[in-house]
């Protein structure tokens, strides 16, 4: 496995170049979406596993996209709005961490869903002039919507993702992550800040999670609070990383590039609906392959190894 | 004035009627199976279809259709339960959540690729008249609902407390591993209680077929809302699913009628709710 | 007085599962705790490691009041638990489960210092040659000596352990005795709950004697033995053990 990483590396890098005659430039759009789709699902990742559910992808997306634009729009510089992005989504998160961690699996995934329905209803609510309604806002693009060059920053906003899931699972974060997830009581026996710990997994995941919609809005130039709030997005999200292989960094990776290109497939014969697809597949995972597609590499990994 | 309060009353109980009905299956399903059923929406939104396609099809007076609908729903959530459901009984609580989450969005997405997107309603004579009580005026279709809402839910009472069956249900809500040991098929149970609770949901659907209409988007703000409900009740409390649903239609329609511009907030009202239920009970247990 | 607990007591519901208990621990002693099923002991460990908090009472560690610390911080002033009930983190190896000791316990470590202590730890346990394995692969022996390594490798000051011994055959809870006999060589205070009255002969410097929440009888284990108490609480009941 130890290949993969810069092998993928260099073919991201590359996307761009291929010619692709009069694809190309619908090839370099995919390949963003699945950027984005990749952002989102290793962000909510990282905080999975601290076993925590959130349902609330979408809400951090959807604020980090706001904050941009409607910061944008009033003349703020583009990067000092795109920065906004990850700082709005990061606070809002720990305000919402500090009254939601203490919930219990169940519990904490309908509270994040409401919240993230509540943030939705907020925005369509608010005064016109500042969000634009149900129908939204139409949002200034970075480096001037030059497509390629928005390819590449989209892949360095992912390459920053992936950084901060490597260095969790590096560091001593890794241990304290997974012993909280598979024991709360007996990881605070054994010194772990489990609230604390929590916390911080939540605001880095939402502060992630919010730097790749402000990067997605820059990319599709609009808001709208049914889209950009939606179920839909979580939904993408978490069925991404189950597919590709919980708790890893190449799992929603993996899963993204396969998902998103696959929708991008079937958007070409279905209008709607095609997001039947992550909800075959969300099934189908948990029933028969709960590591996910990474699972599979693992195993034949170990077999060959002859390990246990 | 007074009138307009209690024109706002007696919406608030109708609506009250069809929260308290899906909410029921989805609170039967959590107290006896332990699972959240995400798809709980969806198995509404069935429901709608399936009265739909029976009156355009067939004729067949919608409010008649819920016994069909609720057929429907309760055969198809028992292939559901073998197939899948009963394979995650024994996981973390979160695959189930997952696996039914999954569940919903493969049903809800087939209807929009079968039936599209468009909302459907149907036509029917008693959707245009309305009974008169001094001030307040109610349709009668509303008001048929509330009627087949509130039977439905003292049958199932019924059923739960006045029955051998119900009994089984409650001793495997109450204790799955003493209930086997005397001798219950506590798989049977489970698969029966699912299906019950599907049934309840596709009954609800057929109601709000009648009032508003049908659409594949529809289960999803429902099942939202029975999730504040089942969660203000507390977890599987099924007597207090039906005060809070009062409670919760009552607030709902309240910040409708009194509130400018109200629509969009009374949904937030809900989500409102089940946060700072949520969060007010975990800080008090903490 | 390394370790003190004043006038403790819990209630669940009506029931007073600890009444008015006092007991201490002195620096690099072995004291059991020892009574029939119910009596309380279970309690007193997690009033003492935090799990809940005491209704009354306070509890002191090292001068240190306690009473209404959370579990994280106690353990990081120095009292480490190994539960009755085993609780491996179950797709965490051996080796990780006892990370997570070294990593957060009463020394906060580096990943570096951290190894090299899970490693020192694995070696003293007999658990260097399953420290690959998934915790949730192993036997129920193995699983209590995972339990108590990981509270070992926490540099506790005060290790408490909830009948570690429970379950296993003669000669591997001769091993764990060999085990706790170390750790006490490095100048750990233990306080064990035990069922195994060998157990409780051969370890103990002193025994406490509990029967429905309260200390009946204290002392070294021949005293508490020949107590009228304690013989009277013992009779009837089952949990003799092997004395």
């Amino acid at each position: 496995m130890r290949w993969a990483g810069p092998a993928a590396l260099v073919v991201a890098l590359l996307v761009p170049l291929v010619p692709a005659g009069g694809y190309q430039q619908y090839v370099v759009q995919v390949a963003t979406f699945v950027l984005i789709n990749a952002g989102v699902a290793l962000a909510w990742d990282i905080q999975a596993r601290t076993g925590q559910l959130s349902l609330a992808p979408a809400a951090f997306f959807g604020l980090g996209a706001y904050a941009y634009t409607i910061a944008a729009l009033r003349g703020v510089p583009l990067p000092v709005a795109f920065l906004l992005g990850p700082l709005v989504a990061g606070a809002v998160s720990l305000g919402l961490g500090v009254v939601t961690l203490r919930l219990q699996g169940l519990y904490f995934a309908i509270a994040t869903l409401a919240f993230a329905e509540v943030v939705k209803v907020i925005f369509k609510e608010l005064p016109l002039d500042l969000t634009g309604g149900a129908v939204g806002l139409t949002a200034p693009p970075l480096l001037g919507g030059h497509q390629t060059g928005l390819y590449y920053l989209g892949l360095c906003v992912l390459l920053l993702v992936v950084a901060a899931s490597l260095a969790v699972r590096h560091s001593r974060l890794h241990y304290a992550f997974t012993a909280i997830r598979q024991g709360e009581l007996t990881a605070r026996v054994l010194g772990v800040r489990v609230v604390r710990t929590k916390l911080l997994a939540f605001v880095l995941s939402a502060s992630l999670t919010g730097l790749v919609g402000a990067y997605a809005t820059s990319r599709l130039f609009f808001v709208i609070p049914e889209d950009t709030f939606g179920i839909g997005l979580s939904v993408t999200a978490l069925a991404t990383a189950i597919f590709g292989g919980v708790y890893t960094t190449a799992g929603p990776v993996l899963g993204a590039i396969i998902l998103r290109s696959l929708e991008e497939g079937l958007r070409m014969v279905l209008r709607e609906g095609y997001l039947a697809v992550y909800g075959v597949i969300l099934m189908l995972v948990i029933l028969y392959l709960p590591g996910g597609l990474v699972s599979l590499w693992n195993r034949r990994a170990r077999d060959a190894a002859g390990g246990d | 004035m007074m009138d307009l309060f209690l024109q706002t009353l007696a919406n608030a109980l109708i609506q009250s009627g069809t929260y308290a009905l899906a909410s029921s299956g989805l609170a039967l399903a959590v107290g006896v199976l332990h699972i959240v059923n995400f798809a709980h929406g969806e198995f509404l939104m069935v429901g709608a279809f399936v009265a739909y396609w029976l009156s355009v099809l067939a004729g067949i007076d919608p409010i008649v259709s819920l016994v069909p609908a609720g057929a429907v729903m309760f055969a198809a959530s028992g292939v559901i339960y073998q197939a899948s459901i009963r394979r995650v009984l024994l996981a973390p609580e979160l695959n189930a959540l997952l696996l039914t989450f999954g569940i919903g969005i493969t049903l809800q997405n087939l209807a929009v690729l079968v039936f599209g997107a468009t909302p459907r309603v149907v036509h029917t004579a008693y959707q245009l008249t309305a009974v008169t009580l001094g001030p307040v005026s109610v349709g009668v279709a509303p008001l048929i609902t509330l009627i087949v809402s509130v039977a439905l839910l003292a049958g199932m009472y019924a059923v739960l407390y006045r029955t051998g069956v119900g009994k089984s249900i409650r001793a495997v809500a109450q204790n799955r591993t003493g209930a086997h040991l005397v001798g219950l098929d506590v798989d049977r149970i489970y698969l029966l209680t699912f299906g019950i609770a599907s049934a309840l949901a596709a009954i609800a659907g057929a109601m709000v077929l009648v009032r508003i209409g049908a659409s594949p988007h529809m289960g999803f703000g429902f099942v939202l809302k029975a999730f504040a409900i089942i969660v203000m009740a507390g977890l599987g409390n099924l007597t207090g699913v039906l005060w809070a649903s009062l409670v919760l239609a009552t607030a709902e329609a309240f910040v409708r009628t009194y509130v400018p511009g109200g629509g969009g907030a009374a949904e937030a009202v809900f989500f409102l709710l089940i946060f700072f239920t949520l969060v007010w009970r975990s800080w008090r247990t903490a | 007085m390394l370790l003190a607990a004043t006038d403790l007591s819990k209630r669940f519901g009506g029931v007073a599962a600890v009444r008015r208990l006092d007991f201490h621990l002195d620096p690099g002693e072995i004291l059991a705790i020892i009574g029939p099923n119910g009596a309380g002991k279970t309690t007193v460990l997690n009033l003492l490691s935090g799990v809940f908090p005491a209704d009354e009472g306070r509890i002191v560690l090292d001068g240190t009041d306690i009473t209404r610390l959370p579990a994280e911080d106690r353990c990081h002033l120095g009292l480490g638990r190994a539960f009755q009930v085993v609780q491996p983190f179950p797709e965490m190896t051996v080796r990780d489960n006892l990370m997570v000791g070294a990593l957060f316990g009463a020394r906060q470590r580096s990943l570096a210092e951290a190894r090299k202590r899970t490693e020192e730890v694995l070696a003293l346990t007999g658990l260097s040659g399953r420290a690959a394995m998934p915790a949730r692969d192993l036997t129920l022996a193995g699983e209590k000596r995972v339990e108590m390594a990981r509270a070992i490798a926490t540099s506790p000051r005060v290790l408490l352990l909830d009948e570690v011994m429970a379950g296993l055959l003669p000669q591997e809870a001769d091993e764990m005795l060999a085990v706790v006999r170390a750790v006490r060589e490095t100048g750990v205070a233990v306080l064990f709950i035990e069922h195994v009255m060998r157990v409780v002969r051969d370890l103990a410097d002193r025994v406490v004697v509990m029967d429905f929440g309260e200390k009946i009888a204290e002392g070294s284990y021949r005293d508490v033995t020949g107590h009228p108490k304690v013989i009277e609480a013992y009779l009837g009941t089952e949990e003799t053990g092997g004395a």
